[in-house]
């Protein structure tokens, strides 16, 4: 019984920064189409943001955690504007894109490392306190990523389920040429949803950076488990990556809690190539 | 000059990768990212087998293909009917499980410790070395050949008619999958069976020689090269490969303090490259058939 219930509860606590980046993801594999491996570096360097922020200019943790979701924000956007768009219009083709976007993670990962070295960056985390739930326990900095996660999960699912915003959003996801016949004007909307991505990969690596620690590979380490998450739940909705991400965490936190850490990734990999193999042909 | 010679023979393990997924990307289309995955199960499997179970070495060669032949298999089978942006992830988790699983199993393979030392297979003194460059300069030569081959032949142009309209090549009545997972399991067991032959090279092996770098040095040098072209992954790890391993990192003075610098801007300018290539001229440094054109030697339907 400790078991289940010690899963569920890490497996949560611990899933924030999947999470989050999963939802950000989504929204572009939903938009424009193609998997975007430089999405990693967005989180990366939202982590290294956050540190700069916290640790160079002194802000306190959680006044660091919004310069740095805005400053990631507007990377995924240059990287929209400089480099995606560019590449569409040169007619690229989606499974060229991907190895495009393979292209600038390196990219961005090894500008990085020459910028700012290749060393573990710790940031000065803030007091923690430890809470107390049924006998387990979770510490501030959790739960204050959990309530991110939540407020993100919330205003995402509101803002293309609700809004004007996610009618347009959706009709450009689904036909392109239909929405810009009536009028939507698809590099506007782009920019909009490239922000918000990148907003909450930012956050999703400041998380990640306060949780342990942060290096250039963290966006790298997290991409490939957020890219199946957001293939495993279906192209587009933002409901399923969450739901799909507390399932990664809570396998994580239960092989974790049987057997090597090492193990958890091996085997939620090899689930995800199942997964794909079982939809192979069907569209998703 | 010993230096010198092992840089060489690694030059040729990765043209001898890059002309396998020539193979596999540029006449077949399959978008393998799964390169160090088999690249390094060969790697460690000869290791294992020749220095914890003292098996010889081109025993251990065998078995490792052996090996190598049921994992590509069950990943073509999973993996060769998806589309390209889902094969490209499969391809890199079953890469990234490889390297998880190098660190994990101790037991077998020392962890981050590293396993070593694994000897030359033979030992003619100081030609040692010399010698094995040798059997890989014959490796590759072998690969141009069938390569050669294969793009004049009906084979490869059952490839070229898969890799441009599987679907039209099916109503054909070609077995397209077939031939895809009989061509992807003989490739990948083929760049397993180099990584078998570079763990002598290098002599002590590591988990953190199994990085995604290893899979993309490969791919920029394709795409940079000519993806489609017979020449084009010589001339692509030449430039890459041959550019910053051997001549800046042996030759050009860069101070101590910065030599460190030097992977890390090269994996950057790769980055860079690539994205330059895939947008302003998709088919590479050399276009297919710009070394004597196919299209003259294509019979008429």
């Amino acid at each position: 019984m400790w078991f289940i219930r010690d899963s569920f509860f890490i497996g949560i606590l611990e899933a924030s920064p999947l999470i989050l980046a999963a939802m950000g993801f989504t929204l572009i594999y939903y938009l424009n189409g193609f998997i975007n491996f430089a999405y990693g570096e967005t989180i990366t360097i939202g982590a290294y943001l956050g540190a700069m922020f916290n640790v160079t200019f002194g802000f306190g943790f959680y006044l660091s955690i919004i310069p740095a979701a805005l400053l990631a924000g507007g990377l995924s956007v240059a990287t929209y504007l400089l480099l995606f768009r560019p590449a569409q219009r040169l007619g690229v083709r989606p499974s060229e894109l991907i190895i495009l976007s393979i292209g600038l993670s390196f990219m961005l990962r090894y500008g990085l490392v020459l910028i700012a070295g290749a060393e573990n960056v710790f940031v000065n985390e803030p007091p923690v306190a430890y809470f107390n739930f049924f006998g387990t326990g979770a510490t501030n900095l959790q739960l204050v990523a959990l309530i991110f996660v939540l407020v993100a999960a919330f205003n995402l699912y509101w803002v293309v389920h609700k809004t004007r915003f996610g009618e347009v959003v959706r009709g450009l996801a689904n036909n392109e040429e239909l929405a810009m016949v009536s009028g939507i004007n698809p590099h506007k909307v782009s920019v909009r949803v490239w922000f918000l991505a990148g907003a909450v990969g930012g956050l999703s690596g400041v998380f990640t950076g306060v949780f342990a620690l942060s290096n250039p590979l963290i966006g790298w380490n997290i991409i490939l488990i957020t890219v199946m998450v957001s293939i495993v739940a279906g192209v587009g909705s933002v409901k399923g990556a969450v739901l799909v991400s507390i399932v990664a965490g809570i396998v994580t936190a239960a092989i974790t809690l049987i057997s090597k850490p090492l193990y958890s990734e091996v085997i939620l990999l090899t689930m995800f190539i199942g997964v794909l193999w079982y939809r192979r042909g069907r569209v998703a | 000059m010993s230096y010198l010679i092992f840089s060489l023979s690694l030059l040729l393990v990765y043209v001898a990768l890059t002309q396998l997924l020539h193979v596999q990307f540029g006449m077949l289309g399959i978008p393998n990212f799964g390169i160090v995955g088999f690249w390094g199960l060969g790697m460690y499997g000869v290791g294992v087998f020749n220095v914890q179970y003292s098996v010889p070495f081109l025993l251990s060669l065998i078995l490792t293909g052996v090996l190598i032949t049921l994992v590509a298999f069950v990943l073509g089978r999973l993996t060769l009917r998806l589309n390209g942006q889902d094969m490209v992830c499969a391809t890199l988790a079953f890469s990234a499980i490889t390297s998880l699983l190098v660190i994990s199993e101790k037991w077998l393979t020392n962890g981050v410790v590293g396993l070593g030392t694994i000897k030359y297979p033979f030992d003619f003194g100081k030609a040692t070395e010399f010698s094995y460059m040798m059997l890989l300069v014959l490796v590759v030569a072998g690969f141009q050949y069938v390569i050669q081959q294969l793009h004049r032949s009906d084979l490869g142009r059952l490839m070229f008619a898969i890799r441009d309209n599987e679907e039209l090549a099916s109503s054909l009545g070609k077995n397209a999958y077939g031939t895809k997972l009989q061509l992807f399991v003989v490739t990948s067991v083929l760049m397993g069976l180099l990584g078998g032959l570079s763990a002598p090279l290098n002599q002590f092996l590591t988990p953190n020689m199994l990085v995604p770098g290893v899979t993309f040095t490969v791919w920029i040098a394709l795409i940079l090269g000519g993806k489609e072209n017979r020449l084009g992954a010589m001339l692509g790890v030449v430039v890459t490969f041959g550019l910053f391993d051997i001549l800046i990192e042996t030759y050009l003075p860069v101070p101590a303090e910065h030599a460190m610098l030097v992977p890390n801007f090269k994996l950057f300018l790769y980055g860079a490259v690539l994205i330059g290539v895939l947008l302003y001229r998709p088919q590479g440094m050399l276009a297919q058939g710009a070394s004597g054109s196919d299209a003259r030697r294509v019979r008429p339907l």
